[in-house]
């Protein structure tokens, strides 16, 4: 998937992968994606309920392994 | 308005802190506005330079526990302190408890706000979601 930033959150644990999308979200401009890298389980679901909720929306989610691989399109 | 998110925490030991800046931090994230009161042994919480420690017999292994944390990259006390102020987190000392404990606003972390159970309750009764951490 094409992306316009990677925010790499691996070897973090909840709640920094989402403190740190909120603000990596902040720097990026409307309609860009943003891919997300995490290996917290919680990510699974933590990263679409944050989109739920603050509207930016979530394109594209993998997993590989113990990986997650998120797509966010910032609204 | 955004979505409202309160919390009362009554307890000073490193759970009671932790629990509050992890929870509040990540609804700040989401875009909430986040309210959180500091009262009876809480209170200490707020003092500047605390290092809180595990509850009773526990207290004896927060150093492991603190370790264990920093291998796991979760931030530390402080960390989630400054986190929950670039965030824009709201703190509040309950003014009652300030007086019974002898602790003064110099005492207490910059940015709180010395509130009365009556402020709070208002910003409370808007709220969408509340917690008690005691």
């Amino acid at each position: 998937m094409e992306k316009d930033a990677t925010l790499d959150a691996r070897g973090l644990m909840c709640p920094m992968p989402i403190v740190q999308l909120a603000k990596k979200v902040k720097e990026l401009k409307s309609g860009q994606v943003l891919e997300l890298l995490a290996d917290d389980v919680g990510a699974r679901d933590d990263v679409p309920a944050w989109c739920n909720r603050t509207g930016h929306a979530m394109v594209g989610q993998e997993e590989e392994g113990k990986l997650f691989r998120f797509y966010i399109r910032v609204k | 308005m955004a979505d409202r998110f309160c919390m009362v925490v009554s307890e000073g030991s490193f759970d009671k802190a932790m629990m509050p800046l992890i929870m509040g931090n990540t609804a700040a994230s989401m875009g909430m506005e986040v309210h959180v009161f500091y009262t009876f042994f809480g209170l200490k919480l707020l003092k500047k330079g605390i290092r809180p420690k595990l509850p009773g017999m526990w207290r004896l292994f927060t150093g492991m526990m603190v370790k264990k944390m920093m291998k796991l990259n979760v931030p530390n006390y402080e960390e989630m302190l400054k986190q929950a102020k670039e965030l824009g987190v709201n703190f509040y000392a309950c003014s009652t408890s300030m007086s019974l404990l002898g602790v003064k606003q110099s005492d207490l972390i910059e940015g709180t706000k010395v509130l009365g159970a009556s402020k709070f309750l208002d910003l409370a009764a808007d709220s969408k979601v509340t917690l008690f951490i005691g």
